[in-house]
């Protein structure tokens, strides 16, 4: 017999090898998208040059980074809550955008001073986050809808809805299509970069802690992890379903309460950059992992921000939607792989 | 006994069947299988029998193209083949019946023998399927019912569609993986006789399975795995139980009854510790699984539950540890009537669920080894107090669960599920025994275990009834219950047929119990 090589799958990848092939497909997107964007007559390297250059060698360029990755982290938070418990959030988006307009009920419409009107927004995109995943969360817990779906249309009226009333009702003269200035806004720190990091990463943390190192989090890795041992163990399966699905929604409202009281100022259509798409994509890059959203969110902010410099040299949105889904892509067969060791067979 | 069909007597200096040299399979770190072989002459059963990880199945996988070995060769008929896919393994007439069979449960039995078959004609209509299947069943002598949904079938039946459909497709070498674990000792003689007469038309049938009595009652020879390698190959005649687990297990093992209590042993408590009166409880499809149940169980006995799987186990162990709520009927647990079905107080009141699929529902199998140990004492103010989860705590105790199991673990953060099904059995009933201070239902605690495996097991389930808890044992081995019971139960169809003392058990009575019959009717 013959020596040949073959693949045997392990049952675990060591850390080192899954992160190599995470870092290997990352890199095999970047170049694949160079090459490509090459057959379109610009020069990828010189286009590299300016996003880095753009990104990190102006503080400017750096506070964008900074702006784009607080939503994401907390878009993408919410859907690696979710999937915790075993459910798939598609309606981040949607209860951004819900969170968004609960705020700006409050921003728009009670008066007070802003050290009282920014913690009642900070509750009222919590609450209108969750309201938003109300639904879609009773039917999955009560009747077995699959919640991929009733989430997904929920984003639909939730953005529509703010299209209706920004453009309607609440139109400000000045401006087009948007609502008048929020009476409150979240103070900068640094530059154009407010407080709502610091709070994203901390709810982060926090949530990354409660799965860790509480009762309640462990009960609701086993529900997720496997419902029918949880019920043998006498969880509450259903209640945990519902709080955590619950918790997600609210997450997701939060960013988009962030997004207006600390970054647009406004309520406005389109506040949300897909955001809460891009926060599936962050979820599974992190594997769900709750400290792991912050440096996926970190990646993705990169990627998004390099898709808006591209389109300064003339490239379209679509030519950064390709690039992520190539990563995305990539990623799914490097983690696969990384289970992988090529042996050599013996004659 | 049944009559023998004449021997077939194969031409001497014919080749074997199939012929095994020197197979060597690695996975990483396990020696699968290293230098086996095999020797299948025409018209002989022989038996493979090994514990569990000894490498049958890997052998089988071999042979029937699913894997490729690392060295050695396949010999058919006294050519070397080279089965790079299963279909390759079929054409060469090699045909398995996997121990779960692979059957579209919505399709009738015809359109299951035709299905993927080069055969199959290309304009079928089902009576033109049916007429096939029945002359099919007619020449392979194999009774089925061409017609009917496979869902509609019971397990013999559904294995004797596996079978033919192995058949059908001019398969020489019928292998056969555990083929009795579904049936009734009457289907399972029946299969006996089917399978000797499909040997004795020259044909071969390995017979792979973990039944000492059973391997005697129907191989002419037996080879014995163990570790991977094989140990020898012996005629069935010049072979006896205790010879053949010695063989698999490399020590003698004792096959013994072990309802004997040792002298500290807890007192039979007078009044029952758990009691069913007469409970009905619905299946998961609605429909009514368990009618009016009545049994007790008291401290320091064993009661065991016999008949074949999926009679209302799954519903009567769930309603015993308050998974599954009742639709009549009271449960009491130290005398006092429960009103709800409620997992977690039957767990705090003592009572420990070695549950049947434990990879289902036992465990979680993507968490790590500490949180699967910890999942029935997790609230203890050790592991949680105050709500805080103190992970270092939970892998203590994890780490004592693994040692009283003797089970060694690398690292405690890795998935459960890459640990060996014998192990994590042993995980869970160690982690169940350390709450079951009043009562324990274990649900065929032995089902995928070897020999030694399950003596441990029944070892454990021995010492905590001498430690003063009462077992219900759910198990479809009736030499298992009768070696540890007290009492035996006999479920069927959602009843309990009887409930025989061991002392005065009658192994036919039992069998008659199981298939329905109750022993007034047989008297008639």
């Amino acid at each position: 017999m013959s020596a040949a090589w073959r693949f045997q799958r392990l049952p675990s990848a060591s850390p080192v090898i899954a992160f190599s092939a995470r870092a290997a497909a990352i890199l095999l997107a970047l170049v694949i998208a160079g090459g490509v964007l090459s057959l379109t007559g610009a020069s990828p390297l010189k286009l590299g040059q300016q996003v880095l250059g753009a990104s990190f060698g102006s503080s400017f360029g750096f506070e964008d980074l900074g702006l784009l990755f607080i939503p994401l982290i907390l878009t993408g938070l919410s859907v690696a809550v979710a999937q915790q418990i075993g459910a798939w959030n598609i309606g981040a988006e949607g209860q951004f955008y819900a969170g968004a307009f609960a705020a700006a009920v409050v921003g728009l419409f009670v008066p007070g001073p802003p050290m009282l009107i920014l913690p009642m927004m900070f509750v009222a995109g919590l609450l209108g986050g969750a309201v938003w995943i109300l639904v879609p969360t009773l039917a999955r817990a009560y009747a077995g809808v699959s919640e991929l779906i009733t989430t997904l249309l929920m984003n639909f009226v939730a953005i529509l809805l703010v299209y209706y009333v920004s453009t309607n009702a609440w139109r400000d003269r000045t401006a087009n299509s948007a609502t008048r200035r929020l009476s409150a806004e979240i103070p900068e720190f640094w530059g154009s970069v407010h407080w709502g990091l610091p709070v994203a990463i901390v709810v982060a943390l926090l949530i990354a802690a409660l799965l860790s190192f509480s009762r309640w989090g462990y009960e609701v890795r086993m529900v997720g992890s496997n419902p029918a041992a949880a019920h043998y163990a006498g969880m509450p399966v259903r209640r945990h379903l519902i709080t955590v699905m619950l918790l997600s929604g609210a997450i997701a409202g939060l960013a988009g309460m962030l997004e207006i009281a600390g970054t647009v100022h406004r309520l406005q259509g389109g506040i949300s950059n897909n955001y809460g798409y891009l926060g599936i994509m962050v979820a599974v890059l992190a594997r769900n992992s709750a400290i792991g959203v912050i440096f996926s969110a970190a990646l993705m902010a990169f990627i998004l921000n390099s898709g808006i410099i591209l389109q300064t040299q003339g490239l379209t949105t679509s030519a950064v939607l390709a690039i992520t889904g190539l990563i995305l892509f990539l990623t799914a067969i490097g983690d696969e792989l990384a289970h992988y060791r090529i042996a050599r067979d013996k004659a | 006994m049944t009559e023998h069909p004449p021997r077939f007597k194969a031409p001497s200096g014919a080749p074997p069947l199939v012929q095994l040299r020197g197979i060597s399979k690695y996975f990483p770190g396990v020696i699968a299988n290293e230098a086996v072989d095999l020797d299948v002459m025409p018209g002989e059963i022989h038996a493979l029998l090994g514990e569990n990880g000894a490498g049958k199945s890997t052998l089988m996988n071999i042979l029937t193209g699913i894997y490729q070995p690392d060295a050695g060769e396949v010999i058919i008929d006294g050519y070397a083949k080279q089965f790079a896919t299963p279909p390759q393994a079929i054409a060469a007439g090699i045909g398995m019946v996997h121990q779960h069979f692979k059957l579209v449960q919505a399709f009738t039995v015809a359109e299951n023998i035709h299905l993927g078959w080069s055969e199959t004609p290309r304009r079928a209509s089902a009576p033109v399927l049916e007429a096939r299947t029945a002359a099919l069943a007619a020449r392979f002598n194999l009774q089925t019912r061409p017609g009917a949904r496979v869902s509609d079938l019971s397990t013999g039946e559904q294995q004797r569609v596996e079978i033919l459909r192995v058949l059908a497709r001019q398969a020489r070498i019928l292998i056969l993986d555990e083929p009795t674990a579904v049936l009734t000792p009457a289907e399972a003689r029946e299969l006996f006789r089917a399978l000797r007469d499909f040997v004795a038309g020259g044909n071969a049938v390995i017979f792979i399975s973990h039944k000492l009595d059973e391997v005697l009652e129907i191989s002419d020879r037996i080879t014995i795995l163990r570790g991977g390698r094989k140990v020898a190959t012996e005629n069935a005649a010049d072979c006896n139980p205790r010879m053949l687990a010695r063989l698999m297990v490399g020590r003698d093992i004792v096959l013994a009854d072990m309802r004997q209590r040792s002298p500290n042993a807890a007192p039979l408590s007078p009044n029952p510790v758990l009691s069913l009166e007469q409970v009905s409880a619905a299946g998961d499809n609605g429909s009514e699984a368990l009618h009016g149940i009545s049994l007790d169980v008291r401290a320091g006995e064993i009661v065991g539950i016999a008949g074949v799987a999926g009679n209302g186990q799954r519903e009567l162990s769930q309603v015993l540890t308050g998974m599954r709520p009742v639709t009549s009927g009271r449960i009491r647990i130290d005398g006092r009537p429960v009103d709800k079905a409620n997992a977690a107080a039957f767990a705090d009141s003592g009572i420990g669920h070695i549950p049947e699929d434990r990879l289902h529902s036992g465990l979680a199998p993507a968490l790590s080894i500490t949180a699967n140990a910890v999942m029935r004492e997790y609230k203890t103010s050790a592991l949680s107090a105050g709500g805080i989860y103190r992970p270092n705590a939970a892998t203590a105790l994890a780490k004592d669960i693994a040692a009283a199991a003797e089970v060694a673990i690398p690292d405690f953060g890795m998935p459960v599920r890459n640990l060996s099904g014998g192990n994590q059995q042993r995980l869970v009933a160690r982690r169940e025994m350390r709450i079951a201070n009043k009562v324990l239902i274990a649900a065929y605690p032995s089902r995928g275990l070897d020999v030694g495996a399950i003596n441990t097991m029944l070892r454990y389930i021995v010492e905590l009834r001498d430690a003063g808890a009462g077992i219900i044992l759910i198990s479809e081995e009736l030499e298992e219950l009768l070696n540890v019971s007290d009492r035996i139960a006999v479920l069927y169809e959602g009843k309990i047929m009887g409930i025989v003392e061991n002392d005065q058990v009658d192994l036919d009575e039992i069998g008659l119990l199981m298939g329905g019959r109750t022993l007034s009717r047989e008297a008639a």
